[in-house]
This record gives C-alpha cells, sequence and structure tokens, in this order.
C-alpha cells in the first residue's frame, strides 16, 4: 500500500511550512527500515493515525515520497507537509486538515478553516463538507478544496441557508467559499 | 470569485429514465430465450430487430441519455438547459421505441414510421437540451470532445434509422439494404455509444477508482481515431472496402488507448477493493478485446455471415456495452437514490454510506451469471444451436431479473419506511 505513487520522479517543490504545526506534538512514524527489509509498513501507519489525538501531528519518515498515503490519510481528514531530507530521506506531516495551508495562488481573503476533499470517492465530498458545517459557527466561513465543482452540493448549501462562491485558481483546483449567515 | 455556474438535475429526473431503461433490459433479456430458434437463422427478421432495438434504444440509448442529466452537469461542469424538456423527452422516447419494438415484432412497417418519428422527436429534444447545456462551455476537454461526436453520431444514427423506416414504405435511399442496415448498426455503436462511454470513463472511473486522471497520448488516438475511424467505417461499409478496413483499425486504435487507459488507471488505483459495479464495468472493458477482433476480422473479410455478425453482437452490445452500462447505473443509481433520500439530512443526523444501499451478494450473482451469459451467448449464437442459445439466453435472463433486484433494494429506499428503518443503525457518512 505504501508504494512510490504517481507523483514519483517529479522535482519537489517545497511548500511553506504552516506555522500551525509548530503547535502541534509530532507523533513520528519512521518507515525507512521496514521499506529496506521488504516489510510492509501500511499498517503501522494507519495504527499510528488511528490512534492520533488532538494537537498531534503524524510525522512519517520514508525513503521516497510516500503519494499515495496523501490521499488515503486525506480521506481521515487529515492535510500533509512535506519535506525532502535527503536523496532517499523524506519526512511527512500529516495534520489536521484545518491547519492546513493556503491553496496555492489563493487570490482573494478566504479566511477560516479549510477543508481538502479532493480524493475522495462520491458522495464523501458532500458529506464531509456538510458535516464540518455543522459545527461552523454563524458568520463564519468555510473554504473547500475539490476537484470539480461539486453541483449536487449547491442545492444542500442554499437549503440550509449558506451563501458559497466558486473559482478554480489552477486547472484542476475548485474552490469553494461557504459562508454561513450572520445569526 | 465568479458565479456558480449551475447545479444538477434533480434526482428523479435521471431515475426515470434509467428505471424505464432497466425495465427494458430485463424484458429484452427475458425474450432472448424464447427467441432461440429465430436467432439461430439470420438476423434481418422481425423478432430480431425488436430484440436489437428493445436493447439499443430501450436499454443502451435512455440509459446514456438519463445518466447524462446526472453526469454531463458533473464532468462538464454545466447545468441542464431545461429538466421539464428533458421529462416530455423521455415521455416521446418511451413511447416511440415502445412502438418501434412493438411494430418491429409483428413487422407493420407504416406503424414503424410514427413510432420512429417520435424517437426522432424525442432524440431531437435531447441534443437541443445537450446542445443548449453545453454552449458557453470553455474548456474543450477530452470528454467534451467525445461527448459532443457521441451527439453527432446520436443524431445522425437516428436520421438514418428513420430514413431507413422510410425506405419500407417508399424508397429513399439509395444502395442497398444490407449495407445501409450495417451502417446504421455501426453509426450507432461507434458513432453514438463508443465515444460516450469512453469519453465520460475518462472522468468518471477515476473519480471511482480513486485514481489519477489519465493524460497524454492515449487521448489523442482515442480522438482521432473515433473521429477519422468512424466516418470511415460507416463510409466503407456503404461502398469502400479499403476504406472500411482503415476505419476499422483507427477504430480499434481507439479502442486499444481506451483499454490502455483503463488498465493504467486500475494499476494506479488508491481503492483496497474494487466494488462490484466497478467489476461489471472492468469486465464490459475486457469484453472489448474479442468484440475488436470479431469486427476486424468482419471488416477485413476473414470472417463473414450471420452466425459471426449475432456473435459481434451478444459480444458489442451484451458483454461489452450492457456490462458497462450495467456497472455504471449500480453506482449513478446508488448515488442518486442517497443524495435524494438522505443528502439533505447529512450532517444533522445518521445516515447510511452509500455501499449501505447496495446489495453485494445480489450484485455478485448478476455479475456471475451476466458476464457467463454473454460470453456463452456469444458462443452459441455463432454456433447457431437453438438449445445453446436458449441456454445461454436462460442465464442472461437470470442475471439481468437478479440486476434489476439489486437495483430496486436500492430504490426501496425511496419508500418512507426503508428511511426510518436504515437510519439508526448507520454510519454516519462512512464508505
Amino acid at each position: 500500500m505504501i508504494r512510490r505513487g504517481a507523483g514519483a520522479g517529479r522535482p519537489f517543490e517545497p511548500a511553506p511550512r504552516p506555522g500551525e504545526l509548530d503547535r502541534l506534538r509530532p507523533v513520528e512514524v519512521d518507515v525507512r527500515d521496514d521499506i529496506r527489509r521488504g516489510e510492509e509498513p501500511f499498517a503501522r501507519i494507519m495504527a499510528a493515525a488511528r490512534t492520533l489525538a488532538a494537537g498531534e501531528a503524524l510525522v512519517i519518515r520514508a525513503p521516497f515520497e510516500p503519494v499515495p498515503l496523501y490521499d488515503v490519510l486525506g480521506r481521515r481528514g487529515l492535510g500533509h507537509w512535506t519535506e525532502r531530507l535527503a536523496e532517499a530521506d523524506w519526512r511527512v506531516w500529516f495534520h489536521p486538515a484545518a491547519a492546513a495551508p493556503p491553496a496555492p495562488r489563493a487570490g482573494d481573503g478566504a479566511a477560516g478553516p479549510m477543508l481538502d476533499v479532493r480524493g475522495l470517492e462520491p458522495p464523501l465530498p458532500m458529506v464531509r463538507v456538510l458535516e464540518r458545517l455543522d459545527t461552523l459557527e454563524a458568520g463564519g466561513t468555510l473554504t473547500v478544496l475539490h476537484e470539480r465543482r461539486p453541483l449536487f452540493l449547491y442545492p444542500q448549501l442554499e437549503a440550509r441557508g449558506f451563501r458559497h462562491e466558486t473559482d478554480e485558481p489552477e486547472p484542476g483546483l475548485v474552490r469553494i467559499v461557504i459562508r454561513r449567515p450572520e445569526a | 470569485m465568479q458565479p456558480t455556474p449551475g447545479r444538477g438535475a434533480s434526482p428523479m429526473l435521471p431515475l426515470s429514465y434509467l428505471v424505464t431503461a432497466a425495465a427494458a433490459f430485463v424484458l429484452a433479456a427475458l425474450a432472448v430465450p424464447w427467441l432461440a430458434p429465430e436467432l439461430a437463422g439470420h438476423y434481418y427478421q422481425p423478432r430480431i430487430l425488436a430484440l436489437t432495438h428493445a436493447v439499443t434504444l430501450g436499454w443502451i440509448t435512455l440509459t446514456i441519455m438519463g445518466a447524462s442529466y446526472q453526469i454531463v452537469p458533473i464532468v462538464l461542469g454545466r447545468p441542464i438547459w431545461s429538466e421539464r424538456l428533458a421529462r416530455w423527452q423521455l415521455v416521446l422516447t418511451a413511447v416511440g421505441i415502445a412502438g418501434m419494438v412493438g411494430h418491429f415484432f409483428f413487422g407493420e412497417w407504416s406503424g414503424l414510421v410514427w413510432a420512429a418519428g417520435l424517437v426522432t422527436l424525442g432524440v431531437g429534444a435531447h441534443l437541443v437540451n445537450a446542445a443548449l447545456s453545453v454552449r458557453g462551455l470553455t474548456q474543450w476537454t477530452f470528454t467534451a470532445r467525445l461527448v459532443v461526436l457521441a451527439y453527432v453520431g446520436l443524431g445522425l444514427t437516428t436520421l438514418f434509422g428513420a430514413l431507413l423506416g422510410v425506405d419500407k414504405l417508399v424508397r429513399v435511399l439509395p444502395g442497398s439494404l444490407f449495407p445501409n442496415l450495417h451502417a446504421h448498426v455501426h453509426l450507432a455503436l461507434l458513432g453514438w455509444v463508443l465515444p460516450m462511454v469512453i469519453g465520460v470513463a475518462a472522468r468518471v472511473y477515476p473519480m471511482f477508482l480513486l485514481a489519477r486522471e489519465p493524460v497524454g497520448w492515449p487521448g489523442r488516438v482515442q480522438l482521432w481515431g473515433l473521429g477519422l475511424g468512424v466516418p470511415a467505417t460507416v463510409l466503407g461499409i456503404l461502398g469502400s472496402g479499403a476504406l472500411l478496413a482503415a476505419g476499422a483499425l483507427a477504430v480499434a486504435a481507439a479502442v486499444g488507448a481506451h483499454l490502455a487507459w483503463v488498465l493504467d488507471m486500475v494499476r494506479g488505483s488508491r481503492r483496497p477493493a474494487l466494488d462490484w459495479g466497478l467489476r461489471f464495468v472492468l469486465a464490459g472493458a475486457f469484453a472489448l478485446v474479442p468484440a475488436t477482433v470479431l469486427g476486424l476480422a468482419l471488416a477485413f473479410g476473414t470472417l463473414a455471415g450471420p452466425r459471426v455478425a449475432l456473435a459481434y453482437a451478444a459480444l458489442a452490445l451484451g458483454a461489452w456495452a450492457s456490462l458497462t452500462i450495467a456497472g455504471m447505473l449500480l453506482k449513478i443509481v446508488a448515488f442518486l437514490v442517497w443524495y435524494r433520500v438522505y443528502g439533505p439530512r447529512v450532517g444533522r443526523e445518521p445516515v447510511p454510506a452509500l455501499p449501505d444501499l447496495g446489495w453485494p451478494a445480489g450484485e455478485r450473482l448478476a455479475w456471475a451469471l451476466l458476464t457467463t451469459g454473454f460470453a456463452a451467448l456469444a458462443g452459441a449464437l455463432w454456433l447457431g444451436e437453438p438449445a445453446w442459445i436458449r441456454a445461454a439466453g436462460a442465464v442472461v435472463a437470470a442475471g439481468a431479473v437478479m440486476f434489476a433486484a439489486t437495483l430496486a433494494r436500492v430504490l426501496h429506499h425511496l419508500m418512507p419506511c426503508a428511511r426510518r428503518a436504515a437510519a439508526p443503525a448507520s454510519r454516519v457518512g462512512a464508505a
């Protein structure tokens, strides 16, 4: 399961380190030796992810960029930030998605928490968004990152009284800013 | 920020198409064992034509039309222009198809022309709705181009079919009957169904396989292969053997490139396991291999005659198109029902997850019966033995009934009593 993903071989461009990571306690899982021995480390990683507590970040050390984990753990609501420490030494911080950095080239002041639902099978993106909105305070906003315009989500938002705006900051990335009106 | 461009259609719109189409599939499948003696003979017989149109129009075309009202807004990002027109279109098309099948069955050609006229009106309404829906589209993606190509194919197929019907009363078409008939069939299969399926597959399969969207040269091969190959094949059937061979090779290249993409998506899938909807779709894709080999053999004249042609039809319309469409239906119907019933309640109360609506044991049995049945039917049709055709047809019919039962199991969530029973014991949003 933890294998070289479709991103293997592409040039690595580090993103700015999210400041929120400083407030999280790292729980490190080093799978480099497992992989050198030819053992499957996926179960260890998922066990650590399942027991991750509030205020903690799961930090994976691997001999290559573990691209498939981004979506697997993304489905558990974890965003990621990746460091390349050496040629065969990668460190990836998996953290609660709300602490994720803003979308690349975000054009206008989208504020509030962010939810990345890319890579989820329909209708999970809608489920994740509506569940998150249930706890959104009056006047608050939620920024959702999606792979496509969620045409079936919009009627649900409007039926619940949310306002929303959609744009496409870059090809393949759709951003929806959802606002709960003031009470 | 730009304004939101629109929204998906009401779930009941595509569902009404899909349920009608599934009923046509069951009826057509039940007719196969009954028509075994006719199927052991030549394909140009009234009842075989009735069966063929029940499958191609009642099952395949109605499914694609209905699914397009859900999928096209998602994959092209455009809302449906008019849901009201789409509802009227279903009435016109379904009544027209029933009339065509009935009049084919009894060999009543004057009534057939009227029924074909209704189908033409229905298809025309669909094309108008589709054209006005994609009007102003700014991103002409691979999928968008193939969807438009498919709609051109649908329009030409319908026109050609209507002329074939009129031709039975008043001579309007040049050339002889069988080349015209074969051209009509291939315009439908290669010009309408194939581009729509492979165009939508490029966006929808990655969504459900949890794979990256395919890119690269296979896309160009599919576009050019179909864009040039289909006209060449159809014109070749009508008059030129060399053009037919070139067209068949181009279409085969497009099919090969599509299969390369499917394989790539399966390899890159992040799903821990394939569900039965995806297994239907992948079995359908696999069936393209023997169907294409037979098609090439027919185009090059290596094989000929009604036995091979009927086996080719069973592989193309049954094993490929029907299995692919059945798989897509298992995904689409479940989503539409879930969205209609439970979407408004997500985040407010416990709701079932999408897989909880399905019936995996029933889907597995339907998959086994239909894959085995279509393969056996192709073999039996090639042999031309009525007993074997009847046996294989019975397996297909059992599979179709089982498939309909799995859909009914999902659809029963639309009943208020099912909602009450499902919600309390279920997870919230897991999948």
